[in-house]
């Protein structure tokens, strides 16, 4: 039984169909990107498997359970966690609380084992740690997206939500932000990512699946991907050589 | 005007003066006449309220204090200074107008919940001077001996005087949602952004709107102390206010007939309900939870929800005619080659704190060409598009339209100097038709001074029909798809006759078929000669328009150039692509 | 000098009521971006219990003032489930409006249910005062800033040292962020107005024995508590307390030395001018740059 199953979402924004009714699925373990234009469905979707958006028509399974009609501090309690386009951290608290924050769905946790969880974060992410204490807003983008994920990590998740991680970010972050997602994946989190980074996205996964104008287009390896040219052409046009 | 304002003039005048003369003739008691005052009376104040609160959005908590300014000026004009009644009754109006000018120009370029609490005091302080200034206002005792105008000395004739002045000003604002003021109320009421971008003046709208309600609140309040002949503090207090608020919510929040609605139940019904004002405070309280209750579950007010239905049933009226072609470019003056480009960019740099969203950058767009402006999600494109629009004010650099500076124009002046501008997440006033937003675009656009209104309502439909949705027009916008809307909103900028048509992200959230009518009438635009310069992600559709291209990443330009040579730029690809990971290839 | 030192404490105790309103005012707006225009209604309520339980039931003062606590508490709570969270996704205005609506209705029923008379709550003290060289400190204005004092710092470690702190300040910030994390955003907004209804009724015993306790009291202290706010800086907790000390301090003065049927003129002065000259408060960031 795959660990997550989207069968036929279709989400509406107001009277705008964003998805036209998508299918994917999700076995443990697996690293599996969702690529796209912008504007194609993306975040979209993880909304809707978060709880933030609820579908118009179609399901979202979780270990078989539905979990569509939930809250979303309902799915992360399950063990979805979400860390959304844009970092969003809480630009008052430090990069520590915010952290601290993450585990808000695991009911009562003692302070001092918070404090003791964040510092492992901190292991894990060693370039955030002189910045233990500064305010969310004052990070860079770099900083601030190891900061959420570390939150994101925080809950605990079987399955991890992450949206457009390298969004802003110097190539050389980038590379440290998608280390850290091989090492996510080598402790066992499932993984469904979004990302504008195909390239990135395609060496890290397992699968992938392209959505164009809320549809799934294309789906399969990434080999496969990413000599489709479909899918290069969504990106850049027709006119790109292969080999590059 | 057209016909059907005509005939609906016509009516409206007839059955005015039918009502006034049955006023004036039929014999009636006192009681009756006191009421029928009120109503009238106050029905004015919650007119002025509809305005500004129903119309505009806008929240004015002081309209008793207006009322009373207006009172007050009639009350001690003609009893203590002995001035002729409708010269005492413009000095209210004037008092009522500088005052509410000042508030609102003091308070609305900040939020709405200033101008609330603002309202709030300013009624506060008013009521304090009334009571204490005793010199000035007789105090609490209040004002006696006010007297009417010569020609109009007896109740009933009063009376019909103004029921009169409640009809001519019910016309005023039941026409006034369909001229240029009216509509940019309502524009401002729907969507601020949008306004502004569409050309409005959004400050000067507000303004207005709060100066016109602080006068028709010193009508009615001249008028009341006609009527009554006497004036006290109490009558113009902030619970009075809160009545005429309630007033306006019940009978329905932007039309003058909810307003009437509304007005009238609540005078006359605690009148039957007399036993409530036997006991000090119930009577307001049942008006505090109404408030309550009317907003959380009839927010449009009885008469809004009249209104809905009857609109499905009535069908628009139908054009005269042909749509014209739509005029895309003015005759330049200097010949062809020597112009400026169409949009010049120096050095352009915008800073959010630490964060340099765009950091110098410099391009040309051609005159009359397709220029499209490309770079991976957070290169600054969006910022840069917002700095050139004006909604954000550079950090550093200059931007010259046709040649001029406008650098340190505000937004909605751009408009004016040949911006047009689509949004990425469409931006349409979601209250009105196709037609009307697209009207907005014409009226609040270049050159709309020069042209009459019937001529700019003719280029809204010329530039409808030239998107294709002419067909649709009187349908409200929220009916349409979403490709369709984008199409509302392209008209909706071309009727402003641009010089620039800046596109953001057009092709966002459009499925295959949608791009391609898109691409389509991109093409049809840069035919006609307007310069476009378009923003998107859609490499097929960028390609297939774009002449010139200027790619951005991290806030910097990394190429800028003819379209095919910039795509084959290996660091233009690698922006976009992604770079190499260092671990080994795809498994 | 004698008096300017006189008139500064008792500016500061007066102060330190509209500081407490003004926070609670703060605390809801940001918590749900809604000014919540029944604040001043809050310690009229909160004076009213008081005389309900202390002087109606004659039960001792500190069993009424326990008693008034909880029916604040309460009162919240309905605020929140009847008024706030029923139009949480409307847009600004239904919401003041409601609120508005909400504040008329709670001083009319009171003013129903005990009649237009202004109560009197005596003083918590025995002893009227106390002599300390040139000033005489009237006992209930040590009260009322003692109380502030303890409130100010009990506010200052609940947010920055405890986790509901955090929680509630994350709610502020971004509240559907602070639902994927799992905090009960309902909860803590609920919270939020539960605190706030406290704060209010709180300033409001605590300054009923000085004024008298009238139905329009919640309309007086809510116009100072805005003014103070937006002295402040409007949405910046420090700027509240400050707004409100500093507001205090301006109106006993402008009373002592001006003009007393004026007295409550100044607010709207200070608040006019703050307006046009520095809107941004003393504290906020500006306010003009919208996006």
């Amino acid at each position: 039984m795959p660990l997550l199953s989207i069968d036929n979402l279709v989400v509406r924004y107001g009277e705008i169909e964003a998805l036209h009714g998508v299918s994917l699925s999700i076995e443990a373990g697996e690293v599996v990107t969702l690529l796209g234009a912008n504007g194609a469905g993306k975040s979209t979707t993880l909304r809707a498997v978060s709880g933030l958006l609820k579908p118009a028509a179609g399901d979202v399974l979780f270990e078989g359970r539905s979990i569509a009609a939930l809250a979303p501090e309902a799915i992360v309690k399950l063990g979805i966690a979400h860390v959304p386009e844009g970092r969003r951290l809480f630009p008052g608290l430090t990069a520590r609380e915010n952290i601290m924050l993450g585990a808000s769905n695991r009911g009562r946790v003692a302070k001092a084992q918070l404090v003791r969880e964040s510092d492992e974060m901190f292991d894990l992410f060693p370039d955030i740690r002189p910045f233990a204490d500064a305010l969310g807003w004052m990070l860079s983008g770099g900083q601030q997206q190891m900061v959420a994920v570390a939150r994101g990590l925080m809950a605990k998740p079987r399955l991890l939500l992450l949206d457009e991680p390298s969004l802003g970010l110097a190539p050389v972050i980038v590379q440290k932000v998608f280390a850290i997602i091989g090492e996510i994946r080598r402790r066992g989190t499932t993984v469904l990512l979004v990302e504008q980074n195909a390239r990135m996205a395609l060496s890290m996964a397992d699968r992938g699946y392209v959505l164009e104008t809320g549809r799934l287009a294309v789906s399969g390896k990434p080999a496969e991907l990413w000599s489709n040219d479909e899918v290069r052409a969504a990106y850049l046009g027709g006119r790109i050589d292969k080999d590059i | 005007m057209t016909r059907r304002r005509l005939v609906g003039t016509l009516a409206f005048a007839a059955f005015t003066a039918v009502i006034v003369a049955a006023v004036a003739l039929i014999p009636m008691q006192d009681y009756t006449m006191h009421i029928l005052v009120q109503t009238a009376t106050f029905s004015i104040a919650v007119f002025g309220l509809a305005v500004v609160l129903g119309l505009c959005g806008q929240i004015n908590l002081a309209q008793a204090a207006f009322f009373g300014f207006g009172a007050y000026a009639v009350g001690l004009g003609t009893s203590t200074l002995h001035l002729n009644f409708w010269l005492a009754l413009v000095i209210g109006m004037g008092f009522a107008l500088a005052m509410g000018a000042v508030l609102g120009m003091t308070t609305l370029r900040l939020g709405g919940h200033y101008l609330a609490m603002v309202t709030i005091s300013f009624q506060q302080i008013v009521t304090l001077i009334m009571v204490n200034w005793i010199a000035l206002t007789h105090g609490p005792d209040g004002v006696s001996g006010i007297q009417r105008p010569a020609l109009f000395q007896s109740a009933q004739a009063f009376l019909a005087v103004c029921v009169f002045a409640m009809a001519l000003v019910g016309y005023m604002v039941w026409q006034l949602p369909t001229t240029r003021l009216g509509r940019a109320m309502r524009a401002v009421r729907d969507n601020e952004l949008a306004a502004g971008v569409a050309g409005v003046n959004v400050y000067r709208v507000k303004v207005a709107a709060f100066a016109l309600s602080a006068v028709l609140g010193g009508i009615g309040g001249g008028l009341f102390a006609g009527g009554f002949s006497y004036v006290s503090p109490d009558q113009f207090s902030f619970a009075e206010s809160i009545v005429f608020i309630t007033m306006t919510l019940l009978g329905g929040v932007s039309s003058p007939i909810g307003a009437l609605i509304g007005t009238g139940l609540l005078i006359v019904l605690p009148e039957s309900l007399r036993f409530l004002k036997s006991v000090p405070g119930l009577y307001l309280a049942i008006y505090g939870l109404a408030i309550i209750l009317i907003i959380r579950y009839m927010p449009d007010g009885i008469w809004g929800f009249v209104q809905d239905r009857v609109r499905r049933l009535l069908p628009p009226p139908p054009f005269a005619g042909a749509p014209e072609e739509l005029v895309l470019t003015q005759a330049g003056t200097a010949s062809p080659g020597q112009e400026p480009p169409a949009l010049e960019v120096q050095h352009l740099a915008k800073h959010f704190g630490g964060v340099k969203a765009v950091d110098d950058i410099s391009f040309q767009v051609r005159r009359g060409s397709v220029h499209a402006l490309i770079g991976p999600n957070g290169s600054g494109k969006t910022t840069t598009l917002n700095v050139l629009s004006g909604i954000y004010t550079a950090t550093a650099g200059t931007v010259l339209l046709a040649g001029s500076d406008i650098s340190a124009v505000p937004g909605h002046a751009r408009t004016i100097a040949g911006l047009g501008r689509t949004f990425q997440n469409i931006r349409l006033f979601r209250s009105m038709s196709a037609l009307e937003n697209v009207v907005i675009g014409a009226e609040q656009g270049g050159h709309h001074a020069e042209v009459s209104h019937a001529a700019l309502v003719e280029r809204a439909r010329a530039a409808l029909a030239f998107v294709g949705l002419e067909g649709r027009a009187h349908e409200r916008v929220t009916g349409f798809s979403y490709g369709h809307q984008r199409l509302i909103e392209i008209a909706r900028a071309l009727a402003g006759q641009p010089t620039l048509l800046l596109l953001d992200e057009p092709a966002a959230g459009l499925n295959s078929s949608e791009k391609l009518g898109l691409l389509e009438l991109l093409r049809r635009i840069a035919a006609k000669g307007l310069t476009i310069l378009i923003i998107d992600h859609d490499m097929t559709l960028v390609t297939q328009v774009a002449e010139h291209i200027t790619v951005l990443n991290f806030g910097r330009c990394i190429a800028d150039g003819v379209a095919a040579q910039v795509l084959r730029q290996p660091d233009v690809i690698a922006a976009y692509l992604g770079t190499e990971p260092d671990a080994p290839a795809f498994h | 000098m004698d008096l300017a030192l006189q008139l500064f404490f008792t500016g500061l105790g007066i102060g330190a009521v509209y500081a407490l309103v003004a926070l609670g005012f703060v605390l809801i707006f940001r918590a749900t971006n809604v000014v919540n225009f029944a604040q001043g209604e809050f310690s009229m309520v909160g004076a009213y219990l008081m005389v309900v339980f202390a002087v109606d039931l004659q039960w001792p003062y500190g069993w009424a003032f326990l008693a008034a606590l909880a029916g604040m508490a309460l009162l919240g709570v309905i605020f929140n489930l009847g008024v706030y969270y029923p139009l949480r996704h409307r847009t600004f205005l239904p919401v003041i409006i409601a609120t508005i609506g909400a504040s008329i209705f709670l001083a009319n029923t009171v003013l129903a249910l005990y009649g237009p008379a202004p109560q009197v709550l005596p003083g918590w003290f025995e002893t009227p005062g106390v002599q300390i060289g040139p000033v005489y400190l009237d006992s209930q204005y040590l009260l009322i800033m003692a109380v502030t004092i303890v409130l100010v710092i009990f506010n200052f470690w609940f947010f920055e040292h405890t986790l509901l702190g955090k929680k509630l300040q994350a709610t502020s910030q971004d509240k559907e962020m602070a639902s994927l994390l799992g905090i009960p955003v309902a909860t803590m907004i609920m919270l939020t107005f539960v605190y706030s209804a406290l704060l209010g009724g709180i300033a409001g015993i605590l300054v009923a024995p000085i004024l008298f306790v009238s139905i329009q009291m919640g309309a007086t202290i809510a116009l100072k508590a805005f003014a103070a706010t937006i002295i402040g800086g409007f949405g910046d907790v420090k700027g509240a307390i400050i707004g409100g000390l500093a507001l205090g301090v301006i109106e006993t003065f402008g009373a002592a030395y001006i003009s007393v049927p004026y007295k409550d003129g100044f607010a709207f002065l200070v608040l006019v001018a703050f307006l046009i000259f520095r809107p941004q408060g003393i504290f906020g960031e500006r306010v003009a740059e919208k996006a």
